[in-house]
């Protein structure tokens, strides 16, 4: 039986969130039956704070493992954002602060345990985000 | 020129002993090889056959998977183990787009020369394919549907082979004739690049999409197409597979590409796979050097053009169209190669269908058509058939008519979205026309329906189950739920019914597996193979109890523990059953009813004995039992659920019991904090209690001592009570039930009453002892407290209890 109602997304714009926390918008070809993905004139998005920036990447083939999840861009609400578009200079320089405090307030708390006699264990690092 | 080689083809163990025979045949008629040494090798042992054959039945749309079980895997044995630097070699072709116009001439007069030197280097490469192509074909692979049969002028018919291919190169000459002035670099290509290749021959061995994908060896898995000769995640081949046949089994084999994967732009390459491109079998790609039987298999550096050419002018012929209509692959094709070597000539367009097939059985074309012709030439012609497309209409019948509509309803918004939405560019415009469609997003479709439907056929499978509501219960719970809310709602208004839609999962009938054991003829006994019908036991382990001298205490209580778990556990089943009764009553018939109910009945028996631990002999039972299982979590949550199923008497009973022991309890749900789930079943129980049940309730709760004449100097008891959320809620409620039975009925017995009135006074009492800041915040307060508290003490107690109890509103 032909399922249409599963596959009415093509060739429409998406967003792919991917394992590693990378977000992927782009226009959905392709997929097979584990996930994997073609994306065409991809942009990934920065989130950082209200800003985002985006920065184009052409096509991209995701290996099905590393989708957490996707799902279709409403066109109309697209536009309908509280965030604010920023150049890709910039957004990269906000996540590069970002990443720093977060590193930052990262080693206190170990320090912190350290002189207390604790420590944190080494948690899995294949989902870092 | 070369001896040639004996071939030997390497076949899977075959059912069917004509099938050989008849490759033989072929292959020795027409490739016209001295011989053929057919090996049959049968590496399936009737051991593997037993799993096999059990899950025929389940999966017999699958085919015969096991044929394609590579033995030889090119990962393991052939040139998927060795590098190959394709990065030279395309260097090396791409310089040969310069040097075409000399390149062709040589060929001329070496064409039988190069033939064999082809066929000397790749026979054995060829051979196998060829095979394997056959393989294929036979097969129902859900993977490789069989295209639709439009090849009107070859008539494909798998047995007639001979015929069809003469007929394919009558076509493929007629064709080439226009074309003889252009430059066929094939062959040069080869005759460049293979030299390099000589020595490498077992690097030969490629799949024939040449993708840089080595070739897998995999196993059958149930629901992944088969092993072919294409990678897993190739679309489905649309040509029809026979015409592709009969040009791989050509008597001269020539032209066989090196093994090199192109690298050229994806888009197309995936769409059209340069197999289907071979197997047109009109294609205009054919040098001319060679004899009129020569098969279409493409050189790198010739599909590369195809795609590159047709690829010139995305805009104006969208090969997402070419992938749609098998017939417009070759003429297409033609005008592709155009544009590169005749620079000038752009987008070769087609004229409409049915003069389609005139073109092929008609002499070829003088000229190509002239580049100017718009694209909305094919363009309407495409729209017909796209249209055509969406149109189709499964058969829906079996679909609940309110999902049959939706369904319909969301084909219609598709078709319109897919119309207004597509393309990069304009965006929300609405746009009715196909045809700016296409031409805006030169990308869409470049999944055909049929592959679309493959992979959520695939998924579709995985759900595929017997007993949705066992396997998938929360999915269907919540959509019954929804349901229910939108029945109700639209009961209420009628306003338009917002149509959730539902997944219909194929179902699937309960097939029983009984495994049968192999047996072989002449053998005494069968052989047992575990499978995962047959799981075999592995572990035999034996039950030994142990004396109760040797266990120590801690072994003891563990053990009390361990058994009060189990009784949980079974009850739990107990329940879940029950609670299912409902569904099972409406999906019964009317005879089988009463025996529900029955069994209902008693099972709703056993868990109020398995709650109250009740024993053979025993008038009363103890509370340790219950005690014990309101200690853990999970018996907590359970009594919750149970309750309402237990007739009043029992349910008061638990209650009493609750009440009695609820300071230990409360002590031990300190880490848990589950005790408030039983407030609202114990709520809804107490507004049902008589008013002598309520009273001694409450004694119990407050462990009030019996008579008002000593008061005890501490009620820890009731502090316990008091300080926990439970607790206070609980209490609350029970003088509010009091209240009401006492404002409800003011010519109550006067016993009951005086009962009451004692109680509250003694309740009151202590409550005015507790100090506010021990209190804990209930989890609701009803509202009748304060008429309750006016009635037994003063003004000025009352406004103490009121703020301390925060009975009045606005102090919180």
């Amino acid at each position: 039986a032909s399922q249409h109602r599963i596959f009415s997304f093509f060739n429409e714009k998406h967003l792919v969130l991917l394992r590693d926390g990378r977000t992927l918008i782009g226009f959905l070809r392709s997929i097979d039956q584990f996930a994997n993905l073609v994306l065409h004139q991809t942009v990934e998005r920065i989130h950082v704070g209200k800003k985002y920036g985006d920065i184009p990447r052409g096509i991209f083939v995701v290996r099905g493992e590393n989708v957490v999840l996707l799902g279709e861009i409403d066109l109309e609400k697209e536009s309908d954002t509280p965030l604010q578009q920023v150049s890709i200079e910039e957004i990269l320089e906000e996540q590069r602060v970002e990443q720093q405090t977060r590193l930052e307030a990262e080693k206190l708390k170990v320090q912190a345990l350290k002189d207390r006699g604790l420590s944190l264990p080494r948690a899995d690092t294949l989902d870092e985000y | 020129m070369l001896p040639l080689n004996p071939i030997v083809v390497i076949l899977h163990k075959e059912p069917q002993e004509t099938k050989a025979r008849r490759y033989q045949r072929i292959l020795e008629e027409h490739l016209g090889l001295q011989s053929l040494v057919f090996e049959d090798i049968s590496y399936e042992s009737s051991l593997e056959d037993c799993p096999l054959d059990e899950d025929e039945d389940a999966f017999q749309g699958l085919g015969e998977e096991d044929e394609e079980i590579d033995q030889f895997n090119d990962d393991t044995f052939g040139s998927g183990a060795v590098d190959d630097d394709w990065q030279e070699a395309h260097e090396r072709l791409a310089e040969l787009e310069e040097k075409l116009p000399a390149a062709v001439n040589e060929q001329t007069g070496n064409g039988e020369r190069d033939e064999m030197d082809l066929l000397g280097d790749h026979e054995e490469n060829l051979a196998e394919r060829l095979s394997k192509m056959v393989i294929e074909n036979e097969l129902e692979d859900p993977a490789i549907m069989t295209a639709v049969q439009t090849r009107p002028v070859l008539q494909p018919q798998p047995g007639s082979l001979n015929s069809s291919i003469w007929d394919g190169s009558e076509v493929l000459r007629r064709i080439r004739g226009p074309l003889l002035a252009q430059e066929m670099p094939a062959v040069s290509v080869l005759e460049y690049a293979l030299p390099q290749r000589t020595p490498q021959a077992p690097e030969d061995d490629r799949d024939l999409s040449e993708r840089a994908l080595p070739r897998r060896s995999t196993s059958p898995v149930i629901g992944s197409p088969p092993v072919r000769a294409v990678p897993i995640g190739t679309p489905p081949k649309q040509m029809a597979v026979p015409s592709f046949n009969q040009q791989i089994l050509c008597p001269k084999p020539v032209h066989v590409r090196p093994p090199m994967p192109p690298r050229y732009p994806a888009p197309y390459g995936e769409r059209m796979s340069p197999n289907q491109l071979c197997s047109v079998p009109n294609s205009s790609l054919l040098g001319h050097p060679f004899p009129p039987s020569v098969p279409p298999v493409l050189s790198p550096l010739q599909r590369a053009q195809l795609l590159g050419g047709a690829q010139l002018q995305p805009g104006r012929m969208s090969p997402s169209q070419f992938a749609r209509v098998p017939g417009f692959v070759g003429s297409p094709l033609a005008a592709a190669m155009n544009p590169k070597l005749l620079q000038g000539r752009v987008g070769q367009m087609l004229p409409p269908a049915p003069g389609f097939r005139a073109f092929f059985s008609a002499p070829p074309p003088a000229t190509p058509p002239p580049p100017q012709q718009h694209p909305p030439g094919p363009g309407p012609h495409l729209q017909n058939l796209r249209s055509q497309a969406p149109m189709f209409r499964p058969d829906t019948t079996h679909l609940h008519p309110q999902h049959r509509r939706l369904l319909h309803q969301r084909q219609q918004q598709n078709r319109n979205q897919h119309r207004n939405l597509n393309g990069a560019g304009d965006r929300g415009s609405h746009r009715s026309s196909h045809h700016d469609h296409l031409r805006k997003d030169p990308y869409a479709n470049l999944m055909l329906q049929r592959e679309k439907d493959w992979v959520s056929k695939i998924q579709m499978m995985q759900l595929q189950s017997t007993d949705p509501y066992l396997d998938d219960f929360y999915y269907q719970n919540y959509f019954e739920k929804l349901e229910k809310l939108s029945a109700a709602e639209e009961v209420q208004g009628d306003g338009p019914k917002k149509e959730r839609t539902k997944l219909i999962t194929p179902q699937v009938a309960k097939l029983e597996h009984t495994y049968k054991p192999v047996q072989f003829e002449g053998s005494l006994g069968k052989l047992t193979v575990s499978s995962v019908n047959n799981p075999r036991k592995m572990i035999d382990a034996v039950v030994t109890s142990r004396s109760e001298d040797d266990e120590t205490k801690e072994k003891q209580v563990r053990d009390k523990r361990r058994k009060t778990l189990v009784i949980i556990e079974k009850t739990y089943s107990l329940l879940l059953d029950v609670e299912d009764y409902e569904r099972r009553y409406l999906l019964s018939l009317e005879e089988e009813r009463p025996a529900l109910m029955e069994e209902r009945k008693h099972k709703i028996c056993s868990m109020y004995d398995n709650l109250r631990g009740k024993l053979p002999g025993q008038e009363r039972p103890s509370d340790d039992h219950f005690v014990q299982i309101m200690c853990i979590r999970k018996g907590k949550r359970m009594v919750a659920r149970i309750l309402p199923f237990l007739s009043t008497e029992q349910a008061a009973d638990i209650l009493m019991t609750t009440a009695r022991s609820l300071p230990f309890l409360i002590k031990k749900d300190a880490q848990d904090e589950v005790l408030p789930c039983l407030l609202s079943p114990f709520s809804l129980l107490v507004y049902h209690l008589p008013s002598v049940t309520v009273t001694s309730l409450l004694q119990q709760l407050m462990n009030l001592p019996q008579s008002a004449a000593a008061p005890a100097p501490s009620n820890p008891h009731l502090t316990a009570v008091l300080q926990n959320k439970f607790g206070l809620s609980l209490l609350l409620v029970v003088l509010s039930r009091g209240e009401d039975l006492q404002s409800s009925d003011p010519a109550a017995e006067s016993t009951q009453n005086n009962q009451w009135t004692e109680v509250m006074f003694t309740a009151t009492q202590e409550l005015l002892r507790i100090p506010q800041a021990a209190l804990a915040k209930p989890l609701s307060i009803p509202t009748n407290l304060v008429s309750l508290f006016s009635r037994y003490v003063d003004r000025q107690k009352l406004n103490l209890l009121e703020t301390k109890l925060q009975l009045v509103q606005g102090i919180r």
